[in-house]
C-alpha cells in the first residue's frame, strides 16, 4: 500500500497488535456458555468448605509435622480430596468425571492456595497428569486413566496421577525442543518386544508418593531426545519401578516432590500414551508435534500455577489485613495509619493483577487452546444435560476406538494453527510470570508490614512467602516463559530472530 | 568486605572467614534443622573462644575493645556461611549495647565470668522490639527497693540459649519502657519451646511469660527507649553488614552453578540471561559493600550524621540481600529450593534480618524523623 492510500479499518485491523491477540477476553465472553459461571460459583465453595473444614485446620501443623519428619506422606489429605471426589471434578464427563468447566479449576486453586499452597497442589497436580495424558491425545488411555480415578473415588481408594518429566540433569531444556535436543537428556526408554523398557530417574515428581500412575516422558534416542519423546502411563508397583526419596523442599511441604527410579522397568503397548511412532503418523514434522504436545501440557498447566500465586497473594493479603486491624502503632490501630492503608491495597491490587492474567491465560486456552473443544456450547451441553450412565454406555467404547484418538489427534495437533498456539503460549506464560511475581511480591510486603509477628510460623506469613517461591519455578522458571513470551508473541514481528542459540 | 581495610581487619577477617568455613560451612544444613536437630553448640562455644560475642567489650572487661567494622567484618564472613551464628554474635551485641548505653556495663558477663560457656556469655534480647512505637505487654513492679517482672515477652532470640535475658518492660506510674535483666532459670520465668520461624533457625528464639520474676532495672526507668534507639544507631550498620554477607553466599553459590550446570548443551555462565542476573547480584553487592563500610567508618569516627549512616544502611541494604537472595534460588531454578544447597536458608535468613530492629516501615518513618530533627534539610 502507498504511503498516500486511505487506510480502511481493516487495514488498521491488520497492525501488530491483531485483534485476536488483544481482545481475547472480549471475543471469549460471549462464546462462553452461561452454566460456566454457576460451575464455578460452586467450585469456589466446595474449594471454601475443603478450607474452612480440612485446610486450615491441617496447614500448619502439616508444615511442622513436615519440618520435623520430612519422610511424612500425608495421606490422609489426598484421601479426603479424593471422598468429596476433587480428583473428578474437573475430568470430563465423558470420561467418567464430573465435568465441571476447566477454567472454573483455577478459581478452585485460588481459593485452596490462599490457605496452603502446598495442599492446593496435594489436590491440583493431579490434573497435570491428566493434562499430560490429554496432551497426548490418546483417547483410549485418557478413557482408561480418568475412568480410573473415578473408580478410585468410588471405592475409597485414591487413584492419581502425576506427571514426570523433570530429570537430575535436565530441568528448563524440557520446556522447548530445541534446548531439549542439546540437552543432558539420560531418561532412556527403549523399543522391546510388546512394548517399552525404562531405565533412569526422575525427580522433583510433585504427588509422585501418591499417585497410582506416572504419566512419565522419556526418549527413545539420547542423541536426539526431541525428535525421540515417548510417553508412557506406568502404573504404582510394575517391576522395575521404585520410589525414591523426598526432596527436601523449603515450602509446599505438604506436596512430596518425589524420586521415581526405574531399573530395566517393561510397560507394555497398551500403556504407550505417545510414542515416536505414533507422532511419524501426524501431518507435521515430529519434533514440532512433540512441541505442539509439551505447550497443551504448559499452556493448561501454566494458569493453574497463576491461579495458585493469586491465591497466595490473597492469603498474605488477608494475613496482613488481619494484623494492621489487631495491632496498635503509636496509639491508634495500624490500620488507621495512611502508610499502611496504602501497602494494603497494594496487596490487594497485586491479587487483582495475578486474577486477570490467569483468567486471560484461560480465555485463550477456551478459544484456542486445550479448552476449546470442551467449552463449544453444544459439546458443553450435550455432556453437561445427557445422563452420566448413558455416557458411559454409549461414549466409553467409542472412546476406546483407535478412531477417537485418529480424530482427536487431527482436530488438535494437525489442526492447531500456529498463531492460535502462539496466543495460547505468549499469554499462559505472561499468566505464569505476572501472578507468580505478584504472589512472592505480596508475601515479602506482609513480612515487611508484620515484623517479627510475620517471621513466626503461627503468624502464617512466612509459610505464605516459603510456598509463594516455588511457583516461581516450576512450570518451567520464569525465565524461559519470559523467552516463551518473546517467541509466541514478540518474534513474528521481527523475522529471522535467533533464539536458544545465542 | 570493606573497601578500605586496614591489616587489623583484614587479620580478623580472615580468621572469620577460616572459623566460618571449618566451623559452620560443613554442618549449616543440619544445624538449619534446629529445633529439629541439636544446636550448634561446639560452633557456638569456639565462636566464644575467640571472642565473636566480647568483640566491642571494653578491654577492661575482657572485651576486645573493637570497633563496628570489626564487628560488621565478623558478621559479614560468618553470615556469608550461616546467617544464625550471625544472629547470636548481632542479638548479644545489642543487648550488650543497650546495657552500655544504660551505664550498666559491669553487669555484661565478661568472658571471664562465663568462662568459656557461651551460655553463660550470651544475653538473651528480642531485637525485634520497637518500643518507642509498639506497646510492649511485659510489666514490671518496684516492691521494697526490687523489680520483679508479670507478663509476656514474645520472640526472644537466645532466650532458650543464655542462661540471661535482657528485656524491656512497662513500669507502673512510668512514661516509656525500661530494662530489666533477668535470670531465665528463675521458677517465676517459663520458657517456651523454640518458636518456629522464617530464618536464622540456629539464633533459637522463645517466648517468655514471667510471673513476678525478679529482675534488675538497667539504668533509668523509663529510659529503655534512648538507650535502645542509642543502641540501635550503632548497630544497625551490623544489620546491614549481616545481609551483605548473605548476598555474598548467595551470589557466589549461584556462580558456582553457574559454572558447573549445562542448559541446552552450554554452562549457564554462558547464556547472556544468567549472566546479566549474576551481573545485577554482583554490583548489587558491590554497592552494599561500599554503603556497609562508609557507614561503618561514619559509626567508627563518630562523624556528624553517624546515626543515620548507620540506619541508612540498614534500611537500604537489607531489602536489596532479600531481592539477592531471591535471584540466587531462581539461578539455581529447582534446586535452588532445596535445602541442600543453601540458597532458600539464604532467602529465609535474608527476610529475617530485614525485620531485625523492628519493622521495616515504621523504621523508615523513624528515619526522616531523624533527618528532620537533624534540620540539615
Amino acid at each position: 500500500m502507498s504511503a498516500t492510500a486511505v487506510k480502511t479499518a481493516k487495514d488498521f485491523l491488520k497492525q501488530d497488535p491483531k485483534p485476536g491477540v488483544t481482545l481475547c477476553s472480549l471475543i471469549a465472553g460471549k462464546k462462553l456458555p452461561n452454566a460456566v459461571i454457576r460451575e464455578t460459583k460452586q467450585a469456589i465453595a466446595a474449594a471454601r468448605k475443603f478450607n474452612e473444614e480440612v485446610v486450615e485446620p491441617r496447614a500448619l501443623e502439616l508444615d511442622l509435622k513436615k519440618m520435623e519428619d520430612p519422610d511424612y506422606l500425608p495421606w490422609d489429605l489426598v484421601e479426603e480430596a479424593n471422598r468429596r471426589g476433587f480428583f473428578t471434578y474437573f475430568e470430563p464427563k465423558i470420561f467418567g468425571g464430573k465435568g465441571v468447566n476447566l477454567p472454573a479449576m483455577s478459581y478452585f486453586c485460588e481459593e485452596l492456595a490462599s490457605k496452603c499452597v502446598g495442599i492446593a497442589n496435594v489436590v491440583a497436580v493431579h490434573y497435570l497428569g491428566v493434562a499430560t495424558l490429554v496432551a497426548t491425545w490418546n483417547v483410549r488411555l485418557m478413557n482408561e486413566l480418568m475412568r480410573d480415578a473415578a473408580e478410585g473415588e468410588r471405592l475409597g481408594e485414591p487413584r492419581i496421577m502425576s506427571m514426570a518429566i523433570t530429570e537430575p540433569a535436565v530441568g528448563t531444556d524440557v520446556c522447548e525442543m530445541k534446548l531439549l535436543n542439546k540437552s543432558d537428556a539420560a531418561f532412556r526408554i527403549d523399543r522391546v518386544d510388546g512394548g517399552y523398557l525404562v531405565n533412569g530417574m526422575k525427580h522433583f515428581i510433585s504427588n509422585g508418593h501418591f499417585s497410582k500412575w506416572q504419566i512419565v516422558f522419556g526418549y527413545e534416542d539420547l542423541e536426539r531426545p526431541a525428535e525421540s519423546v515417548v510417553i508412557l502411563a506406568i502404573k504404582s508397583g510394575t517391576k522395575g519401578f521404585s520410589l525414591g526419596r523426598q526432596e527436601r523442599k523449603m515450602g509446599q511441604k505438604a506436596c512430596p516432590a518425589s524420586e521415581l527410579l526405574f531399573d530395566d522397568c517393561f510397560v507394555p503397548d497398551d500403556y504407550v500414551c505417545y510414542s515416536p511412532d505414533q507422532a511419524s503418523r501426524l501431518r507435521r514434522p515430529i519434533i514440532e508435534s512433540n512441541q505442539q504436545l509439551v505447550d497443551y501440557l504448559s499452556t493448561a498447566s501454566r494458569p493453574g500455577v497463576a491461579s495458585f500465586a493469586t491465591g497466595v497473594a490473597r492469603g498474605a493479603y488477608e494475613v496482613a489485613l488481619e494484623f494492621a486491624r489487631d495491632t496498635e502503632v503509636a496509639g491508634k490501630p495500624l490500620i488507621d495509619h495512611e502508610w499502611a492503608q496504602m501497602l494494603l491495597a497494594d496487596m490487594y491490587t497485586n491479587v487483582v493483577m495475578a486474577r486477570l492474567t490467569y483468567q486471560e491465560g484461560n480465555y485463550a486456552n477456551g478459544l484456542y487452546g486445550m479448552f476449546k473443544l470442551l467449552q463449544a456450547k453444544p459439546i458443553f451441553y450435550a455432556t453437561k444435560y445427557t445422563p452420566k450412565p448413558v455416557l458411559d454406555l454409549f461414549m466409553s467404547p467409542i472412546l476406546n476406538m483407535p478412531l477417537s484418538t485418529w480424530m482427536f489427534r487431527t482436530l488438535n495437533f494437525d489442526l492447531w494453527k500456529k498463531e492460535h498456539q502462539c496466543i495460547v503460549d505468549g499469554y499462559t506464560s505472561i499468566a505464569k510470570i505476572g501472578a507468580t511475581d505478584l504472589g512472592l511480591k505480596n508475601c515479602q510486603l506482609a513480612l515487611q508490614l508484620m515484623g517479627q509477628a510475620g517471621l513466626r510460623h503461627d503468624g502464617k506469613a512466612e509459610k505464605h512467602l516459603r510456598d509463594s517461591k516455588l511457583l516461581q519455578i516450576y512450570e518451567g522458571p520464569n525465565e524461559i516463559n519470559k523467552l516463551i513470551v518473546f517467541k509466541s508473541m514478540i518474534s513474528n514481528l521481527v523475522p529471522n530472530t535467533c533464539m536458544f542459540d545465542e | 568486605m570493606c573497601a578500605s581495610v586496614n591489616q587489623e581487619l583484614q587479620m580478623l577477617d580472615s580468621m572469620a572467614k577460616e572459623f566460618a568455613e571449618s566451623e559452620l560451612v560443613p554442618g549449616r544444613e543440619e544445624f538449619d534443622d534446629f529445633p529439629f536437630s541439636p544446636l550448634f553448640d561446639g560452633a557456638l562455644k569456639k565462636a566464644n573462644e575467640v571472642g565473636f560475642f566480647s568483640l566491642m567489650l571494653p578491654e577492661d572487661m575482657g572485651g576486645a575493645n573493637r570497633s563496628m567494622k570489626a564487628l560488621c567484618t565478623v558478621l559479614y564472613e560468618t553470615c556469608r556461611a550461616d546467617a544464625s551464628l550471625g544472629g547470636v554474635i548481632f542479638t548479644n551485641a545489642l543487648a550488650q549495647e543497650v546495657m552500655i548505653n544504660a551505664g550498666a556495663s559491669d553487669m555484661i558477663p565478661s568472658p571471664e565470668e562465663a568462662g568459656g560457656n557461651p551460655r553463660k556469655a550470651l544475653l538473651a534480647f528480642a531485637p525485634f522490639d520497637n518500643p518507642v512505637e509498639t506497646e510492649n505487654r511485659a510489666r514490671a513492679k518496684a516492691v521494697d527497693g526490687e523489680h520483679f517482672l508479670d507478663g509476656d515477652v514474645e520472640y526472644v532470640m537466645l532466650g532458650g540459649l543464655a542462661e540471661r535475658a535482657l528485656v524491656a518492660a512497662t513500669m507502673e506510674g512510668q512514661e516509656g519502657i525500661s530494662f530489666f535483666l533477668t535470670d531465665v532459670g528463675l521458677p517465676e520465668v517459663r520458657v517456651s519451646e523454640p518458636v518456629i520461624s522464617l530464618g536464622l533457625h540456629a539464633c533459637p528464639a522463645v517466648d517468655i511469660r514471667f510471673r513476678g520474676a525478679r529482675a534488675t532495672l538497667i539504668g533509668e526507668a523509663g529510659e529503655g527507649g534512648l538507650y535502645l534507639s542509642q543502641a540501635a544507631d550503632r548497630l544497625s550498620v551490623a544489620c546491614a553488614a549481616m545481609s551483605s554477607g548473605i548476598m555474598l553466599g548467595s551470589f557466589l553459590t549461584a556462580l558456582d552453578y553457574a559454572r558447573g550446570r549445562t542448559q541446552g548443551g552450554r554452562l549457564i555462565l554462558e547464556w547472556s540471561k544468567m549472566r546479566m542476573s549474576l551481573a545485577d547480584i554482583a554490583i548489587k553487592m558491590k554497592c552494599a559493600d561500599l554503603i556497609v563500610d562508609t557507614a561503618g567508618t561514619s559509626v567508627d569516627e563518630a562523624e556528624s550524621g553517624w546515626q543515620q549512616a548507620s540506619r541508612a544502611a540498614a534500611l537500604h541494604v537489607c531489602p536489596i540481600a532479600c531481592d539477592v537472595a531471591n535471584e540466587g534460588i531462581q539461578l539455581l531454578g529447582g534446586n535452588g529450593y532445596m535445602h541442600e544447597y543453601g540458597q532458600e536458608k539464604r532467602f529465609r535468613d535474608a527476610q529475617t534480618v530485614q525485620s531485625l530492629l523492628g519493622m521495616l516501615p515504621l523504621r523508615k518513618l523513624a528515619y526522616l524523623n531523624m533527618v528532620l530533627e537533624a534540620g540539615k534539610y
